[in-house]
C-alpha cells in the first residue's frame, strides 16, 4: 500500500518522500486519501524533511466565503504544496466575507493577498419575491445579485491588485417544483442558472470563475450535496465532491502563473486510425463512418482539429516509412486531418524521444510545451524517460474513449482565446517558407530588406493585457529575467508613472506575427532599469532586438535617464540570451551565479539602423 | 457486533490513519491523543462510515465522549437495515 511506503519514507527521512507524495496526490481521488496525504506532508515539514528545488516566496492566497472553509483549505494547501507550488493562506471566518472585504484597515488587506478565492454564500442567491412575479422584476433582481458579486470582485482587485477567483452557485438537485421550475425565473433552479451565466459572461479579466455548477453536474447533482455536512459543519458540498472543487481551485491558482502547452504530437497507427497502415494498406485501416471503430477514430480526429482551431500546433511522430505514413493524409477520403494541419511530420525509425527533441529545436519551442499522445505504453515510457519535460497521454484500449481522454487531459485550457492563437499554424508554416528563402539569400542584409518588415510599437494598454500576460507567462528562451505577470499586474503597470512599458508587433511579406516582444523598464533616479525584455523566438535576429533598444533608449532619454541597466537571470531555458546585452553594446558591470548585470551609457547612444519600418499604432 | 469487536476493527482504521501507533481502549478520548486533531477526525469519520457501511445521523458523533461510546454508536447504526 502506498501510504505504508510513504510513512516508511517519512520515518526514515528519505527525500524521495516528496516525489512519491506528489505522485500519490495526483492519483488520489478520494477525500480521505488526500487528507491523509496532507497530514503526512505536514508531518514531513514539521520534521524538517528537506525538499530540494523549491524556491521563491510562497504565493499569498486569501480564502473567503459563506461556508466553513475547512477542510477545503487543507485540501487546497495540500494540492498546491505537493504540486510544488507553495502558498501562504489567509482564511476568512465562516460567512464573514462581506465584512472582511469592506473593512479597509482589516486583516485581509494587511495580508496583501496576490490571489483571493471567494465562495459567496448560496443562501444569498435566491429570488425574494413570488414565483409568479413579472419576469422583468425577477430578472432585475438576478442582475442585482450579479452586479453585487462583480462589485465585490472589483473592490478586492482594486484594493489589492490581486487576481480574484470566485465560485458560482450549485443548482438544487431535488424535484421540488417539478417541471414548473423552468417556467419561472423565481425558482432557485432558474434564478441561479441565470446568475451563473451572467456572472461568467460579465467577468472582467482579473476575475476567474470556479464553476461549481459544472463540477456538480459532472459529479452528479445528488452526490454533490450533503445536508448533514452543512448542518454539522457548514460545508459547501459533499466530501466526495470537495476534492474536485479543491483541484479546480488549485489548477486555476497555479495556471495563473504557468505557461500553457503549445504542441500536440500524435502517433498514427491505432491512434489516428485503427490498424497498421504499413501492414493493412490504405484500404485496410479503420477510419470513417463505415464502422463503429472507424467512427470513433474519426471523432478523435475531429476533436484534435478543434484543438488546432484553438491555436494548438499539431505534429506527427510515428514509427513508419514516411510515404506510407503520409498516404492516408493525402489520399484517404475519410480522414479529417490533412498534411497541412501539421507543423512537423516525423515518420521514421528513430526513437520517439529523439524525434521530439529534434522537433523542439526545429520549432524553437521548449520541450515542456509539448504533449505526446500514443496508444503504445512502450513509446510513452521511452518519452517519459528520455524527454521527461514532455507531458504524455497514454490512450486506453477502446478508441471510443479517446475523445474523452483528450478533453479531460487539462493541458490545453485557454484563459482567453486570442485571435493570434488561431493564426499560429499559419505563422509557423510561413516561418518554414522564410527559412527556405533565407537559405537562398546569402546576403543577410538583402534578405532582411526583402522581408519588408513593419513593426508597431504600442505602450501597454488594457485591451492588450490578455495577450501581454499570455506572452509574459509562456516565453522561456528569449527572456532575460523570466518574471511572470498576471493581467492584474499588467493593469497595475499601465497606471504606474515610473514604468516605461511597451510591446512590439511585427508583420512581413509572409504574414502577421502578432505581438512578439515585450519590454518593461523602471526609472530609478537617472537610470532606466530593464525589468523585462522578452521576445518570441520566431522572430530572432530579425532586428526586432534593435527596434526594441532604440525605443528603450528614446523613452529613457525622454524620462531624463542617462543610462540603461540590464540584468540577466539564468534559468534552465534562457541560456541563449546569456550574452545578449553585450551583443547589444552594453558593458558587463557585475556577475554572480544568480545574475549578470549590464549598463549602457546613453550619452553617446546612436539609434541602430534596421530594415524594419516603424508604423504608428 | 459487540463493543470490543467494533473496537478491534476500529484499531485497524486508526493504524492506517495515524502515524504514531494509538492503542484503543473504551475510555480513550481524542483529547488524550496529540495527533488526533480536527483533520484526522474528519478522515476518521469518513473512513469509519465507509468501512462499517453505515451513515451517522446529524450531530450524533459529536455527542460521543470516548472510544467506547463511539463504538456503541457504530454497533447501533450497524443494526439498522
Amino acid at each position: 500500500m502506498t501510504n505504508a511506503q510513504l510513512k516508511d519514507d517519512l520515518l526514515a527521512g528519505r527525500p524521495q518522500f516528496w516525489d512519491r507524495l506528489a505522485q500519490s496526490t495526483r492519483d488520489a481521488s478520494q477525500f480521505n486519501e488526500l487528507l491523509m496525504l496532507s497530514s503526512l506532508r505536514k508531518k514531513a515539514h514539521l520534521r524538517g524533511l528537506a525538499r530540494p528545488g523549491i524556491d521563491g516566496d510562497p504565493l499569498r492566497v486569501a480564502l473567503l466565503g459563506g461556508y466553513s472553509l475547512y477542510p477545503l483549505s487543507e485540501l487546497l494547501d495540500h494540492l498546491c504544496d505537493a504540486g510544488r507550488f507553495p502558498c501562504r493562506w489567509f482564511l476568512g471566518d465562516f460567512d464573514n466575507y462581506m465584512a472582511e472585504i469592506m473593512d479597509d484597515g482589516g486583516a485581509l488587506y494587511e495580508f496583501a493577498p496576490r490571489v483571493v478565492v471567494l465562495m459567496p454564500s448560496e443562501h444569498r442567491c435566491k429570488y425574494s419575491g413570488k414565483l409568479t412575479d413579472p419576469r422583468e422584476t425577477q430578472r432585475a433582481e438576478a442582475a442585482q445579485v450579479v452586479e453585487s458579486l462583480l462589485g465585490l470582485a472589483r473592490r478586492l482587485h482594486e484594493k489589492t491588485g490581486a487576481e480574484v477567483i470566485m465560485t458560482n452557485y450549485f443548482l438544487p438537485a431535488r424535484h421540488d417544483l417539478g417541471p414548473y421550475r423552468s417556467r419561472t425565473l423565481g425558482s432557485i433552479w432558474s434564478f441561479r442558472k441565470w446568475v451563473n451565466l451572467e456572472l461568467g459572461l460579465g467577468a472582467p479579466p482579473y476575475l476567474h470563475l470556479c464553476d461549481l455548477e459544472f463540477l456538480a453536474y459532472r459529479h452528479g447533482g445528488i452526490l454533490a450535496r450533503d445536508d448533514r455536512a452543512w448542518f454539522e459543519s457548514k460545508q459547501p458540498c459533499s466530501s466526495t465532491l470537495l476534492p474536485h472543487v479543491a483541484r479546480e481551485l488549485a489548477a486555476i491558482i497555479s495556471n495563473l502563473r504557468r505557461p500553457m502547452k503549445k504542441v500536440l504530437v500524435l502517433d498514427l497507427d491505432n491512434t489516428l486510425w485503427g490498424g497498421v497502415v504499413a501492414d493493412d494498406g490504405l484500404e485496410g485501416i479503420e477510419i470513417g463512418d463505415t464502422s463503429p471503430r472507424g467512427e470513433a477514430f474519426k471523432a478523435f480526429q475531429k476533436s484534435i482539429r478543434l484543438l488546432k482551431q484553438r491555436g494548438v500546433l499539431l505534429a506527427v511522430c510515428s514509427k513508419n516509412d514516411h510515404d506510407k505514413a503520409a498516404a492516408p493524409f493525402e489520399k484517404h477520403p475519410e480522414m479529417v486531418l490533412r498534411m497541412e494541419d501539421f507543423v512537423s511530420f516525423k515518420s521514421n525509425w528513430e526513437p520517439k524521444s529523439d524525434n521530439l527533441h529534434q522537433m523542439a529545436l526545429d520549432l524553437n519551442l521548449g520541450l515542456d510545451s509539448f504533449v505526446f499522445i500514443d496508444d503504445n505504453p512502450a513509446e510513452i515510457d521511452i518519452v517519459r524517460q528520455f524527454a521527461p519535460e514532455v507531458s504524455t497521454i497514454l490512450l486506453g484500449p477502446d478508441p471510443s474513449g479517446y475523445v474523452a481522454q483528450l478533453e479531460d487531459c487539462r493541458l490545453f485550457e485557454p484563459r482567453t482565446i486570442t485571435v493570434e492563437d488561431a493564426d499560429r499554424t499559419l505563422q509557423y508554416q510561413s516561418e518554414e517558407k522564410r527559412r527556405a528563402l533565407s537559405s537562398g539569400v546569402t546576403d543577410m542584409e538583402a534578405y532582411l530588406a526583402s522581408l519588408a518588415m513593419v513593426a508597431t510599437i504600442s505602450p501597454f494598454s488594457a485591451v492588450d493585457a490578455p495577450r501581454l500576460s499570455q506572452l509574459i507567462n509562456k516565453s522561456n528562451q528569449f527572456n532575460l529575467t523570466t518574471r511572470r505577470r498576471t493581467e492584474a499586474d499588467i493593469h497595475a503597470l499601465i497606471a504606474a508613472p515610473a514604468w516605461a512599458c511597451f510591446s512590439i508587433r511585427l508583420k512581413d511579406q509572409f504574414g502577421d506575427h502578432g505581438l512578439i516582444s515585450i519590454l518593461i523598464g523602471e526609472k530609478m533616479d537617472d537610470r532606466l532599469r530593464i525589468d523585462t525584455w522578452l521576445m518570441s523566438c520566431r522572430v530572432l535576429k530579425r532586428q526586432v532586438e534593435e527596434v526594441a533598444l532604440n525605443e528603450l533608449a528614446r523613452l529613457a532619454i525622454a524620462l531624463g535617464c542617462a543610462r540603461l541597466e540590464g540584468i540577466y537571470l539564468p534559468t534552465p531555458k534562457n541560456e541563449m540570451v546569456r550574452d545578449f546585452y553585450t551583443g547589444m553594446g552594453f558593458t558587463l558591470v557585475r556577475e554572480s551565479t544568480e545574475a549578470r548585470e549590464f549598463e549602457l551609457d546613453l550619452k553617446s547612444f546612436q539609434p541602430r539602423k534596421t530594415h524594419i519600418k516603424i508604423a504608428t499604432p | 457486533m459487540t463493543q470490543s469487536e467494533v473496537i478491534e476493527k476500529l484499531q485497524g482504521i486508526f493504524d492506517d490513519i495515524f502515524l504514531e501507533p494509538v492503542k484503543l481502549t473504551p475510555a480513550l478520548s481524542a483529547k488524550e491523543v496529540p495527533e488526533w486533531d480536527s483533520l484526522l477526525h474528519i478522515s476518521l469519520i469518513v473512513a469509519v462510515e465507509k468501512e462499517f457501511g453505515i451513515r451517522f445521523r446529524v450531530g450524533e458523533v459529536e455527542a460521543t465522549h470516548n472510544v467506547g461510546e463511539f463504538a456503541d454508536l457504530i454497533a447501533r447504526r450497524m443494526g439498522e437495515p
